[in-house]
Formats: structure tokens, sequence, C-alpha cells
């Protein structure tokens, strides 16, 4: 669950008077943080996500830990500084701004980051210590993928200040609405009904299909995902699942990497985020191909998957780990996604979306005409 | 002819220096050594022992030839050129020393004369001086003007020189890059006098001719100095650096005093660290399984007018009057075995060349392999450089390929740690104490070091490379046959056997090893621990005390709650550090008494 704005300076206070009064004992302070690992996954079909198990690592401080833990409380510090000011800042600035508080404290210089990704391990420490999400801590990285197009939504956003700012997504013309990672200060709503939302896994044919009037002829949301989904899109397209309660569909490659990775993330997100599953994740959103199955249907270009491309085979191999290890493929409700995997598996071969293009080379709605005729016929996953 | 008078040899040769071919013709010759059988090579010393007059044919072509092909021997560049004349004539003062029972001191001088010759090239002086027996008046043109005129060829000892070729190869190149052959004093403890005078190549008839000849007066009882004037270039440091050769023969020769004079570095001197001349064990003759055919058909010259059952039970190692009566068994005619080996054909030493590999021959004996020894290499490591610490591991000689062997590694690891922590360790390698400078990715001893899973003791490894790291890895490998990859004796030849014994001896020192590293570890996770406590404690408990708001009481005890807490880690730490430095110790206790023990049985 999300923490509030004033949860997180409550919890930290506690974690470090509990730090505080074992030492005044002398007495070893333990903290334990969820583990998130494939390992530690459950899944129900009615929860719809991927919930964490019993499972904690401890971390103990110790001579060996000891500069860890004061680094991540000298972070902890500036962060709650920043959440008082209701500051925003990405791990990149927060890095620069530790640099500058040693600079004006130097008997801090034990603790000085040697490049980002010290300080960036540092924050995702201080998360599974809080078990919050680092957004919650006003921290956010880039905003990548989940542009999206629409003619009948309405998004509203409530600014830090309190004002609000509506936005109307036709009035962008070419131009996509893009959604932050913070989604629970959006509020959705439409101006007529609309009929699905549409997620496409490549960005540039989420952008094409809206060009070619996608939107236009359908009451639908269409959106680009950008390979694996950011925080960003996964935390909207709950909002757009929970909000608008329409139909969710996944429009990406037939391969391994594409069902195993991507689209399992949007509907019942990851291992590594166990404890933000619940806000980052789409359990009802379906996966509309490509299906194994459409490559015969539509006569389409696919490809044996290469034994030499050390990344496609390395993709093989994990869909054979999801299918032996992760709760979502054993279970029977997404029975025909693990077949899908089987199929990839036997049959190593691999078609992408961009395939769709090869059925009517000179009418570019082509694509756009399978799309809804699949959701039509009921297609899917 | 009139007016040339007894021109130098080498003015009536058109002789093309290797490395002015053009590339083609280059590749040619190369192909022509790499297939040029190393048995024949035999053929041509076995039949021109030091004493006997043989042929006159072959041993001129054995002359031209060599002066044709000085790149086989160690004169293929420049720089090679100047590091093979010095290593030749080092080599020899060391055997000759070691020879007659001397504590070597030798001298060494290389400097820049002039420019040479050749293009890219200098004129360079190579000077070296032994207190070496000396060299009896009539041998001096022998040994340094005429091919394959060796005390030592063939007789199955670890001595370094083999071969007879070195320097004189040395005197060729002197006088074909510099029109001046080798300038010799040399005095013997019988002589009154010191002999000085120039020797010569004389190239058609491989015979030494001597020049400007004088007897003089020496300040010492007897030695040898032998200097060049050649054409090439100085290279220092590197793995094929003229130092790179000094300090691996100081290692493997503990009783060397080295004196070195070079270029842009002070005179130096090494003095010796072990007072006992390293006796070199008498001859085995060699092992029938270890030889190819043109070898053996080659080893019956040395041994004249004999039958071939005398021969075989002389000449070679574990052939007695059971393995004779074996071979007749085995269908080996009697009245072969009655001909004299210089009237047998080659088919009929095919036959019983043959015979004698089908049989089971018992293992050649191990006595006739030297070793360094443990606590002498123990004092020789330290001339190397400041070092931190070091293991030093003596193998008990083996066979390995039906050849005697003995292994011996010294590693080292040195304090001035380079500012590139990624840069392999240096590894010198040794062939009967000659350092190997050349060639290493086919050597047996290098393909052993690379097999060593080195992470086990410490040191960092790359996948299938050489550890890295501010260490030296030393490898001795001393046997009466060593098997060379060519005939400038650079790669010892990697077979199966060798390869393995290499390694045991490699972990074994690496074991020795680790547990200096396992201490040194340990005392820095200490100073790192105790660091750690004195940085870490107030800014923890600062931090916690401002999130917390907390009043400065709680701050202090929490403080030396923390530092309690903290100190108990690092006393476990302590407790690990005193057992590490323990086991080493026992561990040099050990060692100690076991060469004491060793020395006394001696
Ligand atoms: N400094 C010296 N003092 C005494 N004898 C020497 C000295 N240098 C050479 N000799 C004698 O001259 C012989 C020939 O030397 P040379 O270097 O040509 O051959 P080698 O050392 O036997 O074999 P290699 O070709 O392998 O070096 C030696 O065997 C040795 O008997
Ligand atoms: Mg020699």
């Amino acid at each position: 669950m999300a923490r509030t704005d004033h949860e997180i300076p409550k919890m930290s206070k506690e974690l470090c008077s509990r730090l505080l009064a074992d030492l005044e004992k002398a007495k070893r302070p333990v903290l334990y943080a969820t583990k998130c690992s494939l390992d530690n996954s459950r899944y129900d079909a009615k929860v719809g996500y991927l919930t964490p198990g019993p499972k904690k690592v401890a971390t103990e401080l110790n001579v060996s830990s000891v500069k860890k833990m004061s680094r991540a409380i000298f972070m902890l510090e500036i962060l709650l500084m920043k959440l008082e000011t209701a500051a925003v800042h990405t791990k990149r600035e927060l890095y620069y701004i530790s640099k500058g508080e040693i600079k004006h404290n130097p008997h801090l210089k034990p603790l000085d980051f040697a490049d980002q990704d010290e300080s960036d391990e540092i924050i995702d420490f201080i998360c599974e210590l809080l078990e919050c999400y680092r957004e919650d801590l006003n921290c956010y990285a880039n905003d990548r993928g989940g542009q999206t197009y629409a003619q009948q939504l309405i998004v509203t956003e409530t600014l830090p200040d309190g004002d609000k700012a509506v936005i109307d997504l036709s009035k962008l013309g070419t131009t996509p609405f893009q959604p932050k990672n913070r989604p629970q200060n959006l509020k959705l709503s439409s101006k007529k009904k609309i009929d699905f939302c549409l997620i496409v896994e490549s960005e540039g044919t989420a952008n094409t299909l809206a060009a070619n009037g996608f939107t236009k002829r359908n009451n639908a949301i269409l959106m680009g995902a950008q390979g694996v989904p950011s925080n960003g899109v996964r935390g909207w397209c709950k909002l757009i699942q929970d909000q608008l309660k329409v139909p969710l569909y996944f429009f990406g490659d037939l391969d391994a990497y594409t069902v195993q990775n991507i689209f399992r993330t949007l509907k019942a997100g990851s291992a590594a985020s166990l404890i933000r599953n619940s806000d980052f994740s789409a359990p009802d959103v379906k996966f509309l191909g490509v299906l194994p199955e459409d490559i015969k249907k539509y006569d389409l270009n696919d490809y044996p998957v290469k034994e030499n491309d050390a990344q496609e085979v390395r993709s093989l191999k994990k869909a054979q780990d999801a299918l032996k290890n992760d709760p979502f493929f054993h279970d029977k409700r997404n029975k025909g996604l693990s077949q899908i995997l089987k199929w990839l598996l036997a049959n190593k071969r691999r078609c992408e979306q961009q395939a769709y293009f090869t059925v009517a080379p000179r009418d570019p709605t082509m694509p756009e005409k399978i799309i809804v005729d699949k959701i039509k016929r009921g297609e899917y996953y | 002819m009139s007016g040339v008078g007894d021109a130098h040899p080498c003015a009536r040769c058109a002789y093309v220096l290797p490395w002015t071919h053009t590339p083609l013709t280059l590749i040619i010759i190369i192909d022509a050594i790499a297939l040029f059988p190393l048995s024949l090579m035999f053929f041509f010393v076995s039949i021109q022992p030091m004493a006997s007059k043989t042929e006159k044919i072959t041993t001129s072509s054995t002359a031209e030839y060599f002066s044709k092909n000085l790149q086989q021997v160690g004169f293929s560049s420049q720089v090679k050129a100047v590091l093979t004349t010095l290593k030749e004539a080092v080599d020899n003062a060391l055997d000759a020393c070691e020879e007659g029972g001397i504590l070597p001191e030798v001298t060494v001088w290389v400097e820049k004369v002039g420019p040479g010759s050749l293009k890219n090239s200098d004129q360079i002086r190579v000077k070296v001086e032994d207190n070496g027996p000396g060299i009896e008046a009539d041998d001096v043109p022998k040994v340094f003007g005429e091919y394959l005129a060796s005390s030592k060829f063939g007789r199955g000892r670890c001595s370094r020189g083999q071969q007879g070729i070195g320097i004189s190869a040395a005197t060729t190149w002197a006088q074909l890059t510099c029109a001046v052959g080798a300038r010799v004093i040399t005095k013997t403890s019988k002589m009154r006098k010191a002999l000085s005078t120039l020797v010569e190549v004389d190239i058609k008839n491989n015979k030494g001719v001597l020049r400007e000849k004088e007897t003089i007066d020496w300040d010492r009882e007897h030695g040898t100095s032998v200097e060049f004037l050649i054409d090439g270039r100085i290279q220092l440091n590197g793995e094929a650096g003229l130092l790179n050769y000094l300090n691996g023969t100081t290692l493997v020769n503990p009783h060397l005093t080295l004196k070195y004079h070079l270029p842009d570095t002070e005179p130096l001197t090494v003095e010796r660290v072990s007072m006992v001349v390293p006796e070199i064990p008498p001859a085995t003759e060699p092992h029938p399984h270890t030889l190819k055919l043109g070898e053996f058909i080659a080893h019956s010259h040395l041994f004249g007018r004999i039958t071939v059952n005398a021969w075989l039970k002389k000449g070679f190692s574990r052939v007695h009057e059971g393995v004779i009566k074996e071979l007749v068994q085995a269908g080996i005619k009697k009245s072969l075995l009655e001909k004299s080996v210089d009237s047998t054909s080659e088919a009929d030493f095919k036959q019983v060349f043959t015979g004698l590999q089908n049989l089971q021959l018992m293992a050649p004996s191990t006595k006739s392999v030297l070793s360094i020894g443990e606590d002498a290499l123990a004092k020789s490591i330290k001339r190397l450089g400041d070092i931190d610490f070091f293991s030093v591991m003596t193998r008990k000689p083996a066979i390995c390929d039906f050849k005697p062997v003995q292994v011996e590694v010294a590693i080292a690891r040195l304090k001035e740690k380079s500012s590139e922590a990624e840069t392999p360790v240096q590894v010198l390698r040794f062939a009967n104490r000659v350092p190997l400078q050349f060639d290493k990715a086919a050597c047996a001893i290098f393909h052993s070091i690379q097999s060593v899973n080195w992470r086990t003791y410490g040191l960092v490894q790359p996948k299938d490379s050489l550890p890295q790291g501010p260490y030296i890895i030393a490898v001795s490998v001393v046997s009466p046959f060593i098997k060379f990859k060519n005939a400038s004796k650079e790669t010892v030849d990697a077979s199966d056997e060798l390869v393995e014994e290499i390694r045991r001896a490699l972990i074994q020192a690496g074991q020795r090893l680790s547990k200096h590293i396992r201490k040194e570890d340990k005392a820095n996770e200490l100073e790192e621990k105790i660091r750690h406590i004195e940085q870490f404690c107030p800014i923890l408990v600062e931090g916690l005390c401002r999130i917390t708001k907390a009043p400065e009481i709680r701050k202090k005890r929490a403080e030396e709650g923390l530092i309690k807490l903290l100190g108990r880690d690092a006393r476990t730490t302590e407790k690990e550090l005193e057992e590490a430095h323990a086991i080493l110790e026992e561990h040099q206790e050990k060692n100690l008494e076991k060469q004491k023990n060793e020395a006394e049985v001696i």
C-alpha cells in the first residue's frame, strides 16, 4: 500500500528511536525487510497480483554494515527534509544533493558516495526498510512510457499546492498525454462511454495507430508501453482499470520476453516489487496478441529464435524458469498464457507485433481492423 | 687474391642478414626452420664432439648453415641479438664455474658505442668477465670460433649449455655486423700469464682463427673475459629486457655474485646468498623411450666402433642384459646385435629401435637432476626487490615422458605495488637455470600457471588467464633432457605430464602463499573495521538523534553502546588474525625444521 505523506516521517522516527534505544543498551539492532524474490511470491487469481510471502531479510548492525547503515540514516534525513517542503527529486539529483551536504559538513566525508549507483542502492535500501515506494519519498525516476491518446478521457490532477489541473486529452492533437509516476493524485473521467483500452508494447506502433485514426474511429484509450512497463505505466493502467472500469488489452510481440516479463509485470506486478504490486498492476488486462494461432490465420512472417543470440536464448531460459517457479503461470486461470510460453519453448519461433503490417501492406489501417476484430471475437487470454 | 691477403672469411660471402629479407623470403626461412627436424640438428651436433677431428665437409657445412640461420639460434632481431650475446656468455661463465667448483663472480658490461651498420641499429659492446677455471690456449679457437665444439653435448647433464653453438654464434654475429670477432682474455691456474687474443670464425671451414695473440699480465688466478662488438639495440625493461635476464639469473643462482654496468643505471653488485656451488649430478644416459629414430641413430655416433649390443647397454639407461634377451625373444637377430654400430644400416637401427619401443622398460632414475633448494631460493628471491612475502616449493624429482625432471617454484609479492592493479603477474621461466624470455604462450610453464585456480589462494585471476597483481611467479624446470620447442631454447614443450608436474608445484606454492595472503587479508580487515568504528559510530548516532530529536544524554549513551557493540566484532577479527598468524608461524617453523633435517642427511 502506498504510504501517505505523514506516514513516512512517523515511521522513520519510529525506526530511528528503536535503533537508538537498542544502541543505548549496547544491544545489536536487527532490521527486517520483506524478501523480494520469486521464491517469496504468492499469487491468487482473485487478488490478481503477486504478493509477498512470509520471508524476511534481516540486516544486522555490525562492523561491516555500519557504513551502509550510516549512509541510510544520512540519506533518510535528506529525504525527510524534502518531504517536509514537498520538494520532489530524481535519484540523480539526490546524489548531487548528498554530495553538497557532505561538502558543507566535512566530518561526514566517510559517507561520501563514489557514484550514483552507491546512492541509488541506499535509496532502495531505505524503501525496503520502510516498506514504501520510492515515490512515497518524493523520489521519482524519469517518466518513461505510457504515452496515451484518447478522445473521451479527462484527467484531473491535484497539484502539491492544492490547485487542480484539468486535462482534456482530445485537446492535445497529435501530442500524447504522459502519465506521472505517482498516479494517486490523478482523477479520471470520460466525456463519453469508453469501450476499451489498448496498450501497445511498441511506442512507435501506438503512435502509428493513433496517427492513422485509431482513436477517431474507436471509443478507446490507446497507450504505448515502451518495453517493460515503468512504475508510471503500471500505476496508470491500474488507475484506468479501477476508475473507468473498461476492459484492457495488451498487444505486443509473440516472444518469451514479452509474455513472461512485459505482460506479466503489467498484469500482476513483479517479484522485485512485491510490496507495491497492489498499486502497480492491472490484473484485468488481457493478452490480445500476437497469438500463436494468429501466425497461421493471418499468414504472418515469423522467424526462428537465433540459437547464438545470447539475449534470445536467455529469455527462453527465463520462460522455462517461469513455467517452473512463477506462481502466476502456475495458476489455472492463466493457463492460456502458460500454453503460449510452452508453445514458444517447443517451437522456438517468434513473431513481432509489426508483422500485422504484412497482411495488407497498402492498407495502413489493417492492424487496427485485426485488433478490433480480435476484441470482438474474444480472441485473447 | 693479392692485396686481400687472408681476407676475413665473411668478406667472401654474400651474407644476407635475417631482417633485411623481404617479408616473403623471411616467411620461407621461418618455415624452413620449423620444418628442420630437431633430430637432424642433433645429428649435426653429435658427429663433432670436441676431441675428435672428423670429416671436414660436414663441419664446414655446419658453420655455414648456422651463419646463414643465426635467427634460428637467437639472433632474429636487434634487441634479441644483444640479449642472446650476453646470455650465451653469462651461461657459459656459470657452467664453467660450476664445472670447476668455483663460486662464480661475474661482471657484465653492456653499452652503446655508436651507430650500427644495419638500419636502426646501434653498435653495442657486450663484455662478460668470470672467475671460472679459464680455457686452455689450444681450446680457445674451438670454444669461440667453432660450431658444435662443446664439452657438454649429449652428456645427459643439467648444464645450461648443451649444444656447442651458443658462443660461436655470437662471434659470427659480431663478425658479420662489425667485422671483428670475439676479444678474449683467459687464464687457467696452470698458465703463468694470461692469453689475450681476437677469435674469428672461419665460416667455410668451421674453424676458429686467432689474431693479435699476446700474453699479458692479468690481476687474477684464473678466469675468462670475452668481449663482443655487435649491431643491435639495447632494451633494458620488459619481458625481453636485459634486466629480466639478469634478475632471473640471480634468482636461480643463489651462489652467484653478479656485477653489472648497464646504460642509464648505476653500476650494481648483487651479492651471493649461498656459499654452496651446486653439484651437477653425474650424467644419465638417455632412456630409449624418449628418443625419436633420428636421435637414436645419431646417438650411436658418439660411441665409435662398438657393437650394437654394447652400445645399447652403455649408451642408454635402463637397458641391461635382460632387456637384450627380451629383444632377441621379440625377434631381433643376434647377429644384428653383434654388428658394429658404425656399419649398421638405417633399416637395422629401425628394427632395434622399434623392438625397444615395444618393450616395457623401467622408468629412468631421477638421480641426474639438481635443485636450487627451498632454502637458497628463499634467500635468493629477496634479491629481486622489496618483497612483502614469498613462498617457495621444491618438488621431489619426478619422471615425465620418461625423462627425469625436477620442478621448483618461487612466488613473491612485491612491495612496490604498481599503479595498475590489473596488470598480470610477472612470470619468470627457467629451463636448466637459464631464463626463457620469448614465445611464452606455447610454454609448458605458462600453460601450467594458467591452469591453476589462483583465486583459491587469494589472488585475482580473470578467467583462463594469468593471475593479477604485484607478484612474481618463478618456475624452474631442470632436466638433462629438456624438450624445447625450437633450437633457440625459448619454450619448453608442453607435454601433458610435464604441465601436470609443474601445476602440482604451483598449487603447493600457492597453498603456502595463501597463508601469508590470508594473514594479510585479516590484518587489513581488522584495520578497516577499527577505522569503520572510529569513523561511523559518531556519524550514525548523530543522525539518529537529529531525526528523533533525542537529547544529548541519549546520544552519549548510544555512542558508547555502539562502540562496545562493534568492538566485539573487531575482536573476533583480531582473533582470526592471531589464528592466521599462528598457522603461518607453524608452517614456517616446520619448513625450517625440514630443511635442517635434510641438511643433516646430506
Ligand atoms: N667462460 C668460459 N670458461 C671456461 N670454458 C668455457 C667458457 N665459455 C665456454 N667454455 C667452453 O666452451 C664450450 C663451448 O661453449 P658454447 O657456448 O659454444 O657451447 P655450450 O655452452 O656447450 O652449448 P650451447 O650452445 O648450448 O651454449 C663449452 O662447452 C665450455 O667447455
Ligand atoms: Mg654455451
